[in-house]
């Protein structure tokens, strides 16, 4: 189908100082694991998005000499000449679909730890960083920021030797730039302190030495937190924020304008739980209103409508996008081909940041799969190896794993039948999306529905069986599949078992009326007392969810959490506005507290470090420290278990136990993926259906094929030209 | 015992489609095709009787359509059905729901059933006809919309339930053979296993044109039909305008549309 004439307006090219820009769609820098020592990864990552139509695509922050050393993050860099060649991988690549390659340069300040380095970094004021534990910079002198500057100069001229076409002075995120430009780091008396014009002198001063060095072949961009969102502490859109816009735009080719810091850059990364759509567009808009350059925006833009409304109005020129385009790096092709319903949405869940936040592996996306594994794995997000044989698969279970393992199947032409008990696809996704803000939790079920439906089409012998009787083992051997899937998920423990003990708790019992698990809740089916206690072993969404919806139904709620309460949503940027509304819902939370046994409506609690702090050995028998006796009960009329999880594992296992009845029943191989094998992350189970999918025809498909390492080569040195050898100072 | 359950393939159309030249029908272009979903339950109807039955008993699908609708035998085939029969020839093409109840009345004869079932009705035509029409036909007896039946191979007789308005139902006894016409619900449908699509592919299905039925190029077609659709179309929907401006305006706009709408 033709692109809908409506938003034609993405497709028009747009000129960025010395460059065009083929369209509107703009992959503004972030970070995927790869850096400058993945170069594979960070070619093929970046250039899939140039062949699913990005007409700009950017590095994630590049940093541009030792000093700046973010280990152990990684970051690209762009310190040498090692690098360029690295580099120069992702920007060949891109060029090869007629888009254009930026890299972000980058200057972190107290922000950067120098972990591998050992660097001390240079900022406008001596400070320690609020982001980063126990970091202080040296507070720059003339000389300093003279040789600072140079710094950024030097780094873009191997940026444009890279092949780079747009390059970046990045002052978003609380970095360099920015710090001298906000009073809360800047607390100079020099001619770079003080009035507005003296605080965006280095800035400024900058930018018009890269431009003076590389602005003949190269788009200059900035990057700019317009508003930090401190109030007068800091950059305030109206005041500081466009006075900046003023004096920087003569040096700028493009702007990208975001909100927020780097301590919580969610407020930028806003996660779908607290922040929608065009979420920056109250502060982002005005940045037109003063400068005469392109100016480019983000906020998880992922409807072309929206998109189209933004740029008709004035707001802004450009749609940038990070995590839409890594959910969907074929969005803009997408549109443009009239599919939008086959558009892969971004959830907002942010768990490709979580993977940078835990500092080091490589990105994954909830959503696509294949996010991250183009280079290693080889896989294309939109084309799929034809079926390597005639055979017929079954899978059981249609959650994240078994959907996406379905649908891969078919996508590569298999004859598949796709079985659940839920009248829908989805899996307990269709559970989790009804807990306060995870609604758009649901578009990873929505985009597996939509094109298993179209993919059902397409082959007479396959088959969506939804609201189906559960299968036995004797129906899955009898079913006349050549290989058969499980994909049964997992269920919340009703007895307590937790990562802590690894057993029941003595009295915890589901079965209980007054004790419930988060399968109950969701089912509706058990009476929830206004007295609730949410017992909380795990690290991630569900007992801070559970909170939040059941102090929102008027049920006063206390949390004793033994695990440290959603701890994973610090990674996910979710955790800051989470204790914020746990605060205003008057959730009473008890951490490092966990439970040693329950009754009905009562439950035994102690302080995990309650034992003593002293260890010694005492014999056979005695714990080496001394008692806890911090023990002591709370009652409740309900107590909620999110103590942990287990698989459903029956159907496996009992199949398993019958191998010997596979082959006179015509079964080749069983598999069990997702929560079935292990609980997970539904990314992980998501990525789980689509890895055994594309490699069922290998001899032992459960185990993951080995996948294409980029390590450092011994023997090949970094440098060109330069020396690996074991060599000493003489 | 042998149960003949009448089914039809239906169009499922595309958000957007297009009407042929002659404005007489879709064009099949934008139509995805697959089973009438009434015929399911009926179909599940059958074959629950067939399961629960221990003498020999046999599940015969009939449908009257072109090649394509094979595909839907097949389907029926694959959840447990004996055998299909298919009747088509050029000569069909164009028939009104009674020339496609002479056709099954004449199946019907030829097979000679305990009982015959077919959907209420169609999802896409919605005649609601057909069933009622073949028992007429055959003067067999004969009950429509059946939400609930009792009934076993070997009975002469059956009770059943029929929805009435008002949430209102009926309960009869009839005699068999007899034609009856299955509502939604009545049952849950099965799905058919991967080893039943594969036994599907060896069952027989019968294709036959009306000659073999013993009818006359008169009886089928336009020709033996009552009816004959004369155009398909969406409706044009009325508007509403917004009259904005001054009083004087408006008043104006409205003299100009009622006048419009007088014709004057
Ligand atoms: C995984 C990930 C890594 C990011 N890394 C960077 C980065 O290196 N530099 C940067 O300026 N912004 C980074 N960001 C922020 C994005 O550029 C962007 O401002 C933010 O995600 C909001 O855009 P979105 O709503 O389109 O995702 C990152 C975002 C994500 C999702």
């Amino acid at each position: 189908m033709a692109r809908d004439p409506k938003y034609d307006i993405l497709f028009e090219p747009i000129k960025i100082g010395p460059k065009t820009l083929r369209n509107r769609f703009y992959q503004v820098p972030h970070c995927i694991g790869a850096g400058s020592d993945k170069p594979g990864f960070q070619a093929a990552h970046r250039s899939i998005k140039a062949e699913g139509g990005w007409g700009g695509i950017n590095t994630e922050y590049c940093s541009i000499h030792p000093e700046s050393d973010d280990t152990h993050r990684v970051s690209a860099r762009i310190w040498d000449d090692g690098d360029i060649r690295n580099l120069s991988a992702m920007t060949e690549h891109i060029h090869k679909h007629g888009s254009l390659a930026g890299v972000e340069m980058w200057y972190g300040a107290s922000h950067a730890p120098c972990m591998e380095s050992r660097c001390t970094p240079r900022g406008p004021s001596q400070y320690a960083s609020e982001f980063e534990m126990q970091t202080y910079c040296h507070e720059m002198d003339q000389d300093d920021i003279n040789e600072v500057q140079q710094f950024y100069v030097e780094a873009a001229k191997r940026s444009r030797d890279a092949g780079f076409d747009i390059i970046y002075v990045y002052g978003g995120h609380s970095y360099l730039p920015l710090q001298f430009l906000s009073p809360y780091y800047n607390k100079r008396t020099d001619k770079y302190g003080g009035s507005i014009e003296n605080r965006a002198r280095f800035w400024v001063e900058t930018l018009e030495k890269v431009k003076n060095a590389v602005g003949d072949d190269c788009a200059i961009a900035t990057r700019f937190a317009c508003d930090t969102l401190y109030g007068e502490d800091s950059i305030e859109i109206e005041r500081d924020g466009l006075k900046f816009v003023e004096l920087a735009d003569p040096f700028i080719d493009l702007w990208d304008v975001n909100i927020g810091d780097i301590a919580e850059w969610g407020e930028d990364a806003g996660p779908s739980r607290f922040y929608q759509q065009g979420h920056q567009l109250t502060w982002q808009k005005f940045v037109k209103t003063v400068s005469k350059k392109p100016v480019l925006g983000v906020g998880r833009f992922t409807d072309p409508e929206k998109m189209t409304e933004v740029i008709r109005s004035g707001q802004l020129d450009i749609i940038g996008a990070a995590r839409p385009s890594i959910s969907d790096p074929f969005l803009p092709n997408k549109i443009d081909e009239g599919r939008v319903d086959d558009v892969r949405v971004c959830i907002g869940c942010n768990v490709c940041i979580s993977r940078w936040e835990i500092g080091g592996p490589p990105f994954i996306c909830t959503q696509n799969a294949t996010a991250g594994e183009e280079y290693r794995r080889g896989w294309h997000p939109e084309k799929f190896p034809k079926a390597g044989s005639e055979d017929s698969i079954l899978v059981v279970g249609a959650g994240p794993s078994g959907g996406e393992c379905a649908r891969v199947l078919m996508e590569r032409g298999y004859t598949v039948h796709l079985v659940d008990q839920a009248e829908k696809i989805g899996g307990y996704v269709n559970d989790v999306a009804t807990l306060p803000g995870l609604g758009e939790w649901s578009y990873h079920r929505d985009y597996r529905e939509t094109q298993l439906e179209k993919l059902v089409k397409k082959n007479k012998n396959s088959q969506i069986a939804l609201s189906a009787k559960p299968l036995t083992v004797d129906d899955c051997l009898e079913y006349g599949a050549d290989k058969v899937v499980i994909a049964t998920g997992s269920s919340w423990n009703t007895d307590g078992t937790n990562a802590a003990t690894h057993d029941p708790i003595p009295g915890i019992d589901a079965s209980l009326p007054t004790h419930v698990t988060p399968e109950q809740i969701f089912a509706g089916k058990k009476e929830i007392g206004k007295n609730v206690v949410i017992l909380n072993y795990d690290p991630y969404y569900m007992a801070p969810s559970l909170a939040e919806k059941l102090a929102g139904d008027g049920h006063d709620v206390t949390v004793v959490s033994a695990a440290p309460f959603g701890h994973y949503m610090h990674f996910t940027l979710e955790a800051p506005n989470m204790h914020r509304r746990m605060h205003e819902m008057h959730v009473n939370i008890l951490g490092d507290t966990a439970a040693s046994r329950a009754e009905a409506n009562r439950l035994e609690i102690y302080d995990v470090y309650g034992d003593g702090s002293v260890r010694e050995y005492r014999g056979p028998g005695k714990l080496p420290r001394n008692e806890n006796k911090t023990h002591r009960w709370i009652e409740f009329d309900t107590l909620v278990l999110v103590t942990g999880r287990h698989s459903n594992d029956e159907l496996y296992r009992g199949l398993k136990a019958r191998k010997d009845e596979w082959k006179d029943n015509g079964i080749k191989d069983v598999y069990v993926i997702g929560d079935a094998w292990a609980p997970k992350l539904i990314a992980d189970a998501t990525f789980e259906g689509h890895r055994l999918a594309r490699e069922i025809e290998e001899k032992r498909a459960q185990y993951p094929k080995p996948y294409r390492r980029e390590v450092a080569t011994w023997g090949a040195p970094h440098m060109p030209g330069g020396e690996y050898e074991i060599e000493y100072q003489n | 015992m042998k149960i003949l359950v009448a089914i039809k393939q239906v169009a499922i159309l595309d958000d957007e489609f297009e009407m042929l030249d002659d404005g007489r029908d879709v064009d099949h272009d934008f139509c995805d095709y697959e089973i009438n979903e009434w015929d399911d339950y009926s179909l599940e109807e059958a074959l629950l009787i067939k399961e629960r039955s221990n003498s020999e008993s046999e599940v015969v699908v009939l449908t009257v359509g072109p090649e394509q609708s094979e595909d839907e035998l097949r389907k029926c085939l694959a959840k447990g059905a004996d055998r299909g029969i298919r009747v088509w020839d050029d000569a069909i093409e164009g028939s009104d729901q009674v020339a496609i109840a002479r056709i099954i009345a004449c199946v019907v004869e030829k097979e000679a059933p305990d009982m015959v079932f077919l959907g209420v009705q169609a999802s896409d035509h919605a005649f609601a006809q057909t069933g009622m029409t073949v028992a007429a036909m055959l003067g067999w007896p004969h009950a429509a919309v059946v939400s609930s039946l009792d009934y076993n191979s070997g009975d002469n007789h059956a009770t059943l339930k029929r929805e009435l308005e008002a949430g209102l139902e009926e309960e009869i006894a009839i005699d068999c053979p007899a034609v009856l016409s299955i509502q939604l619900g009545i049952n849950e449908p099965r799905y058919a296993s991967l080893r039943g699509i594969k036994q599907a592919a060896a069952k027989p299905v019968e294709d036959l044109s009306h000659t073999d039925l013993g009818l006359n190029d008169n009886d089928v077609g336009e020709a033996g039909s009552v009816s004959r659709i004369r155009k398909m179309y969406i409706p044009e929907r009325g508007h509403a305008e917004l009259i904005e401006g001054t009083s004087a305006e408006q008043a104006k706009r409205l003299a100009e549309i009622i006048k419009e709408f007088r014709g004057v």
